[in-house]
């Protein structure tokens, strides 16, 4: 829906969060408005506002101008009239000369027809006066550089280096209200709103060029333009993490996500392969958005995996090495110089293994020399310090050791403080240091899992997908036949497409009849596979319409039993004739699937994984977006569970990987280069220690 | 003056017999004959005002700019109520046959071409010796036969319904691609070796198997929720059941096709939008949609249908219209007149 804004430079989009003059279209003073909250939460702003409104002399005192035209020299305007008078609003902006404009107003796209129609309108009218646009239907933007808060929330933020953008607004309100008490700060938010123009791409991008941004966090339903998203954020998230929490993940969380906003929410694991892709992190919840935009804010990035953990709690420690145990990252192993130190500095009966257990009489200065002790250790790349409440513990002085170490060592360090009213005296001095610190200590290790994710997305090379060799010619000839033909249902029939892409498949041709079928599969050889080839019929061997291992002398007779069972199953089923296949030995193999899907958000996406059970019912793939790179294909080979088997589980030789590599890129390549490809699906790909054989083929493609 | 008559019959319900007639007739005018059109027998019947009659009789009428009556152009009403009558022994097969003869001399005088369009299929009328055979004996005129082909053995019922005739000729209709090869290259050359000439192979089109989405909701009694256009034809129906993933695979192997799924399954609704087969949806159960679907819905062209009735009896009627496959626009007669001038030898099936 949103019309993609090109010809900016990324410091202009900036710009909306510093403006020097801010016109408020629909401003009032009445009770409960929300043209009153803007002008309100405008109060702090460092520039100009001007209140437009032609019905009021003045608002606050200050003198109203009839028309945004009136209002000087303004470069922001923030739109907040009744929905009948907003797209005439957005235009007497763009016609003053206004290039940026916030529409605050509901009634649109997510109004029904009549708004659908108002939104179609809107973005007209943004695109004639060239506008950056913000909503229509959100809460506002907030810059805390320049003190603007041009929205109707009831909370303002407090300056800080996370930029965030939401596709709800209500989110936004939630989020600063409780940012309020964490002491987490902001330095610019955005309501997307419907998106009719300026979307999460253009943000994200903007960020990137943005050096007080240290972390970009977004709360997405659904992306708007999935290619641009991704290619936008994987230049930014090179320097700045993209932290995204998207919604909608389950089927009742689609259906709520598609009933709020009216957009696909789009397949789960397309959105994984998306945001991998982009090289943004994802959360699941908002407190994990924010546990890693904390952590990412205020802390370094580890140069490894190892984690120390600290704790003058037992049960703590267990707690922590079990959430370390759930992540990427490992319980470092200390070395011996490392456990020495600390049986000098520990007591006896506490552990000088990781995790380091100081005991319960401990106090900051013990936790201070323990963990300087762990942080020196070069096998240590972060470290979580836990601590429950104990009478020889100052939390205040335990904070200052931990700040002070912090420093001394530049590794990220988190801190879960195990208490209520008794910790939170030491939060201040913590969060002044960036150090981020919670209640449980799952909480600690997964904001040190979203550094070390972060780190393993910077250390990721940027490999090309491959170049192969390939036959348009050829593949183009399958296609518009299909096409003239009018079918959108290809099957076995063409088989050629993959051949004109180098992906091998068995010798074999259609035949019309039974005579035929016999002169193909005497050129072929003693035994043959034999296909029913019908557009109507989708999955042929459950009907019986497949015969493996048929000897020459029977095919003319399975021919005839093969189009009997087509019609048998479905009357009127169009039958096209019968599929004589060279017969691949599966037993040698692995039944593999490789499988494409044009996804309505990112495009071309590519599904890798074992046939049979594995997929459909376990549901055990590996997705990438299309085409993938070598690095990618093989990386797809290696985390679905059932990887084993293609290493050659119980003593059997393993596959020819390289083969299935290749077969993914070239498929990729194949559903990239031609988009009226929708659904394609190999299967299986039988994978044997001497190369991979496409044996059937199935694909959807658009009228 | 001699009147060329030609009796359009078919081997079943929904072969597409009525746009066959009147495209020949308009294609007759074209030629510059001066064209009749009846249908004796009355079989797709509804009530106007209070009397039961065929709807296409004036629809002809109107299109083919015939100044009759309906009794003259129908005048048998061949209504489940006539044909009980008419086994009790109370219609006299004699007076109708008579009646039939005299509204076709009617209608026939000053005519170069008749156009007579037959019953549901050949057998209908049976009962009062007005089968569509006895029909053509009687107005002497050259049968043709306008039959589907599926598979081999549907062919035993374009041959019965053959032999039946004096003279027949068969017009394949709605023939699918694929099928439309064999057809041509295997079937007609064998009925023309028995003797029936087949004068064309019609494809299937779109527009002819299915019905448009204004037409499909006013017949299921559907509230229109977008204000969009109405006019795209629908050929099939789909029903969104499953998870929206799956159900995108399986909406994007369909063309020409309306959803049908709860209101409440939004999720199925913004999937349903982004295959690029589906004409419309039908929303089951008298409950709206989200208005934010709606807006998206009515941004993408789609036009979505509200029923009151639950899936299960809505797909049951959807099929129903679709199958009845009406004739009630010159839409369709213009379409069913390109296909006949592309895909058949028009001068033969004039006759004359």
């Amino acid at each position: 829906m949103a019309a993609s804004v090109e010809g900016w430079t990324m410091g202009e989009l900036l710009e909306l969060f510093s403006p020097s003059r801010v016109a408020v279209v629909g401003a009032t003073d009445r009770e409960g408005s929300v043209g009153r909250a803007i002008m309100e939460n405008l109060r702090g702003f460092e520039g100009e506002v001007v209140p437009v409104n032609p019905n009021r002399e003045s608002v606050f005192g200050d003198p109203c101008v009839p028309e945004v035209g009136a209002a000087g020299d303004v470069d922001l305007a923030v739109i907040a009239v009744p929905v009948e008078a907003a797209v005439e609003a957005v235009r007497a902006a763009g016609e003053a000369g206004v290039e940026a404009v916030v529409v605050i107003t509901a009634g649109f796209g997510e109004a029904g027809s009549e708004g659908a129609a108002r939104e179609a309108e809107l973005e007209r009218a943004a695109a004639e006066y060239d506008l950056d646009l913000v909503g229509p239907n959100c809460v506002g933007v907030l810059g805390t550089p320049a003190g603007l808060n041009a929205t109707f929330a009831p909370t303002g933020a407090e300056p800080g280096s996370i930029s965030f953008l939401s596709q709800s607004g209500a989110v936004i309100t939630a989020v600063l209200d409780w940012a309020a008490d964490e002491g987490v700060g902001f330095r610019h938010v955005v309501s997307l709103g419907n998106k009719a123009v300026l979307d999460e791409a253009d943000f994200v991008d903007a960020w990137g060029g943005d050096p007080g941004t240290d972390v970009v966090l977004g709360y997405l339903e659904s992306v708007a333009d999935g290619r641009r998203f991704v290619e936008r954020t994987r230049e930014v998230s090179r320097e700045t993490p993209v932290v995204v929490l998207k919604s909608g993940r389950t089927e009742a969380g689609a259906r709520a996500a598609a009933s709020h906003t009216g957009a696909i929410a789009g397949s789960d694991r397309a959105y994984e392969a998306g945001l991998r892709a982009a090289g943004a992190i994802r959360a699941h919840s908002l407190q994990g958005l924010f546990d890693a935009g904390r952590a990412l804010a205020g802390q370094p990035v580890p140069e490894g995996d190892g984690v120390a953990v600290v704790t003058n709690a037992g049960g703590a420690g267990v707690l922590a090495t079990d959430a370390v145990g759930d992540t990427r990252l490992s319980l470092a192993s200390l070395a011996p110089e490392t456990v020495g130190t600390l049986g000098e500095v520990l007591p006896p009966g506490a552990n000088r293994h990781n995790p380091v257990d100081i005991i319960g009489d401990a106090d900051a200065a013990r936790f201070r020399e323990a963990l300087a002790a762990v942080l020196a250790d070069e096998g240590v790349a972060a470290a979580a310090v836990l601590a429950a409440p104990s009478a020889p513990l100052s939390f205040e002085a335990l904070a200052e050791a931990v700040v002070d170490c912090q420093a001394d060592a530049g590794i990220p360090i988190v801190a879960a403080l195990m208490g209520g009213e008794r910790v939170r005296a030491a939060e201040p001095a913590l969060r002044a240091a960036g150090i981020p610190t919670y209640f449980d200590p799952g909480r600690a290790v997964g904001s040190l899992d979203a550094l070390a994710r972060y780190r393993e997305r910077r250390e990721r090379e940027s490999e090309s997908p491959g170049t192969f060799r390939v036959d348009r010619e050829r593949a183009d000839a399958v296609l518009d036949t299909a096409r003239e033909r009018g079918r959108t249902q290809l099957g076995v029939e063409a088989m050629a497409l993959l051949e004109a892409y180098g992906i091998p498949t068995p010798a074999g041709a259609v035949a019309d009849d039974p005579g035929e079928a016999v002169a193909v599969a005497e050129d072929i050889g003693d035994e043959v596979v034999l296909k029913i080839v019908s557009p109507d019929i989708s999955h042929k061997s459950d009907i019986g319409g497949v015969r493996v291992g048929v000897p020459v002398g029977e095919v003319a007779d399975a021919f005839e039993d093969l189009v009997a069972r087509a019609y048998s199953y479905q009357p009127d089923a169009r039958v096209l004739g019968v599929q004589v296949q060279e017969l691949i030995d599966t037993d040698a193999g692995v039944e593999t699937i490789v499988g494409a899907t044009r996804d309505p958000t990112f495009g071309p996406v590519v599904l890798f994984g074992l046939g049979g059970i594995f997929v459909e019912t376990l549901e055990d793939v590996a997705v990438r977006l299309a085409p993938v790179a070598g690095s990618e294909a093989r990386a797809m080979t290696r985390e679905i569970e059932t990887a084993p088997l293609l290493q050659g589980a119980r003593g059997r030789e393993p596959v020819d990987t390289d083969a299935v590599v290749e077969t993914i890129q070239r498929l990729s390549r194949l559903v990239t280069d031609y988009p009226g490809i929708l659904e394609l699906d190999v299967n299986p790909l039988v994978a044997t220690p001497d190369g991979a054989t496409a044996v059937d083929l199935r694909l959807t493609v658009e009228p | 003056m001699t009147t060329t008559t030609v009796l359009v019959t078919a081997t079943g319900e929904g072969s597409g017999k009525t746009a066959v007639a009147l495209a020949l007739a308009t294609l007759a005018r074209e030629r510059g004959r001066s064209v009749g059109y009846m249908k004796p027998k009355g079989t797709r019947l509804e009530s106007v005002v209070g009397k039961t009659v065929d709807a296409d009789p004036a629809f002809a009428a109107e299109l083919l700019d015939i100044d009759a009556d309906v009794a003259t152009l129908e005048p048998v009403v061949y209504s489940p109520t006539f044909v009980e009558e008419a086994v009790r022994g109370r219609e006299d097969p004699g007076a109708l046959r008579e009646q039939v003869r005299e509204s076709f001399e009617t209608l026939s005088a000053d005519r170069d071409l008749m156009v007579v369009e037959g019953g549901t299929t050949w057998a209908t009328g049976r009962t009062v010796d007005l089968a569509d055979p006895a029909v053509a004996t009687l107005l002497d005129a050259d049968p043709l036969v306008v039959a589907g082909y599926r598979r081999p053995d549907d062919l035993d019922d374009v041959l019965v319904a053959a032999d039946r005739f004096d003279g027949p000729r068969v017009l394949f209709n709605g023939i699918a691609e694929g099928t439309a090869d064999r057809v041509a290259a295997d079937v007609a050359p064998f009925l023309e070796g028995e003797g029936i000439p087949v004068p064309g192979v019609l494809p299937r089109v779109p527009e002819l198997a299915g019905v448009t989405v204004a037409d499909l909701a006013e017949e299921l009694g559907a509230e229109v929720l977008t204000d969009g256009a109405t006019d795209a034809t629908v050929e099939r129906f789909l029903v969104g059941a499953m998870g929206a993933e799956t159900s995108l695979r399986y909406f994007r192997r369909a063309s020409d096709a309306a959803v049908i799924t709860g209101g409440d399954r939004a999720e199925i609704h913004s999937v349903a939008l982004e295959a690029p087969g589906v004409r419309c949806l039908l929303l089951t159960g008298g409950v709206e949609p989200s208005d934010a679907v709606l807006g998206t819905a009515e941004t993408r062209g789609i036009p979505v249908l509200l029923v009151r009735g639950d899936t299960m009896t809505t797909i049951d009627r959807a099929e129903g219209v679709v199958r009845s496959g009406r004739t009630r626009d010159a839409r369709t007669v213009e379409r069913m007149r390109e296909l006949l001038a592309d895909h058949a030898d028009v001068d033969a099936l004039l006759g004359g």
